[in-house]
C-alpha cells in the first residue's frame, strides 16, 4: 500500500496512481481470492441454491434461493394437498373489468401437473400471459409458457419448478368480461393477485 | 497514518459491505412495479421516471462503475465530462435498444456491466500502464460501457411487453428517471469520496478499494453467467 508512485504536484494533475508489479499482483489476486470465496459460499447457495461448500445450507442461505424444500414449509399444506387428494377439481368465474388485466394463480411443486381450460362467457378475446414465477424470487424473473390473445384455451402443465403459476388476462375491451376457468390437477389454489 | 483517518476509513467500508446485500435484494424490478408494467396503458411520465430513478438508485452495477469512474477524478469539470459521456452512451442504446427491439440476453449484458466494474477497478491501480505500458483512452471507455450499461436498461424494460402506445414518452420518462436517479446517487458518492480525501487514508486505501471494486465486479460477472447457464441450458 505504501508503494504509491507520485509527487505532491502529481496527486492533482495525475487522475491515476501507477502501482508497483507487485501491488498490482498482490490486488488483483486478492480480488479473485475474495470473489471466488463469495461467489462460492454465499452467491451460488443464496441465488441458485447450489451449495458446494456445505457453509451456504448452515449459515440459511439456501432456503432464499426457492430451490430447496426449506422454502416449502412457508406455504403451509402445498404438501398436505398433494398427498390426501391427488386429484382436485375447481371451476371458477373471474371478473375482469374493461380495461383492467387480473391475475389467477394456483402453487404447484415441481412435478405437479394440471389440466386447465378456460374461455370467455360471451365469446370476447383477451390478451393473456399464462406464466410461473419460482418461489422465493425476488428479482421479478417470472416464465412465460403462452402469450397470446384468444377467447378460449386448454391443456395440461407440469410445473417445472415450486412457485405461482396461472394466468395474466387484459381486458382492452370498454366491457367488463367473465372468465369462467376450470382445472383438474395437483395445486393450491393463490387465487387472485 | 492516524487512528482517526482509519476508523472512518473501516466505517467507509463497512457501510459499503452493510449496504451491500440490501441493494442487492432491492436489484432488479420488483412484484409491484412488474404488476404496474404489465397494466400499463399509454403515457404515464411520472411512474416510468419513477422507475427509472428508482432502478438506477438500487443500481449496484452502475453505481460501482461509477464510483470507479468518479474516484480519480478531483475537479468537477472532469466529473461533469465523465458523467456526461456515460450518460450519452448509456441512453443511446436505451433509447434505440427499447424502439427498435433489440433483444440482448440480460444475463449476459449483466455480466458485461460486471466486467466494466472490474475493468474501472485495474484501471484504477494503474494496471494497464504498468502491464502494457499502454493508457487505453479512459472518456472513450466510459463512453463504450456506457453503451452496455444502456443495453442492460433497455432489458429491464424490455421484458415487459410495453405497448406500442405511448412509448416513446415513457421511454424518454424513464431515460430522464434514470439521470435524476443517476445524479442523486452521484451527489451521495460524490460527498462521501470528498470528505474521504481530506484524510490521508484515502491514498492508503485507495489500492484496496480498488481492489475491492474488482473483486465486486468479479462476483457480478460470476453471478451473471451462472444465471445465464441456469436459465437459459439448466
Amino acid at each position: 500500500m505504501t508503494e504509491l508512485e507520485h509527487t505532491g504536484k502529481a496527486q492533482h494533475e495525475l487522475d491515476h496512481t501507477v502501482q508497483s508489479k507487485k501491488t498490482l499482483l498482490k490486488a488483483t489476486a486478492f480480488a479473485s481470492l475474495l470473489a471466488v470465496i463469495v461467489f462460492f459460499v454465499a452467491i451460488l447457495p443464496a441465488e441458485f441454491g447450489i451449495d458446494p461448500t456445505g457453509l451456504g445450507n448452515l449459515m440459511g442461505l439456501t432456503q432464499l434461493s426457492g430451490q430447496v424444500p426449506v422454502a416449502q414449509a412457508t406455504i403451509p399444506q402445498a404438501d398436505t394437498i398433494k398427498q390426501s387428494i391427488p386429484d382436485q377439481k375447481d371451476s371458477v368465474d373471474i371478473s375482469i373489468p374493461a380495461g383492467k388485466g387480473l391475475e389467477y394463480k394456483f402453487y404447484l411443486s415441481k412435478g405437479d401437473a394440471m389440466r386447465y381450460g378456460w374461455s370467455t362467457k360471451d365469446g370476447e378475446l383477451l390478451f393473456f400471459d399464462f406464466h410461473g414465477e419460482p418461489q422465493g424470487d425476488t428479482t421479478g424473473y417470472f416464465e412465460s409458457y403462452t402469450v397470446s390473445t384468444a377467447k378460449t384455451a386448454r391443456g395440461s402443465f407440469t410445473a417445472t419448478f415450486d412457485g405461482s403459476h396461472g394466468w395474466y388476462w387484459k381486458n382492452k375491451g370498454l366491457h367488463d368480461v367473465v372468465v369462467t376457468l376450470q382445472t383438474e390437477g395437483s395445486y393450491k389454489i393463490i387465487g387472485l393477485k | 497514518m492516524s487512528f482517526k483517518s482509519t476508523s472512518i476509513t473501516i466505517i467507509i467500508l463497512l457501510a459499503c459491505f452493510i449496504g451491500l446485500p440490501s441493494l442487492v435484494l432491492a436489484h432488479g424490478v420488483d412484484g409491484n412495479t412488474k404488476q404496474f408494467l404489465l397494466d400499463n396503458q399509454g403515457v404515464s411520465i411520472i411512474p416510468f421516471l419513477y422507475i427509472g430513478a428508482k432502478h438506477m438508485v438500487t443500481g449496484y452495477d452502475h453505481l460501482l462503475f461509477l464510483i470507479g469512474v468518479i474516484f480519480f477524478l478531483y475537479r468537477t469539470k472532469d466529473v461533469l465530462v465523465y458523467v456526461t459521456l456515460f450518460t450519452i452512451g448509456h441512453s443511446l442504446t436505451l433509447m434505440s435498444g427499447v424502439l427498435n427491439n433489440i433483444a440482448v440476453n440480460p444475463y449476459l449484458i449483466d455480466a458485461i456491466i460486471g466486467f466494466s466494474v472490474v475493468y474501472k477497478g485495474f484501471d484504477n491501480l494503474g494496471g494497464f500502464q504498468r502491464l502494457f505500458r499502454y493508457q487505453p483512452n479512459t472518456k472513450l471507455a466510459v463512453l463504450i460501457f456506457g453503451l452496455f450499461h444502456g443495453f442492460g436498461l433497455a432489458t429491464k424494460l424490455q421484458e415487459f411487453q410495453i405497448p406500442k402506445d405511448g412509448l416513446l414518452e415513457n421511454l424518454i420518462a424513464f431515460n430522464v428517471g434514470v439521470e435524476v436517479g443517476q445524479f442523486f446517487a452521484l451527489m451521495v458518492v460524490l460527498i462521501a469520496i470528498s470528505f474521504w480525501r481530506r484524510h490521508r487514508s484515502f491514498l492508503q486505501f485507495s489500492t484496496v478499494a480498488n481492489s475491492l471494486l474488482m473483486s465486486g465486479g468479479m462476483m457480478l460477472v460470476a453471478y451473471q453467467l451462472t444465471g445465464y447457464f441456469w436459465h437459459t441450458i439448466g
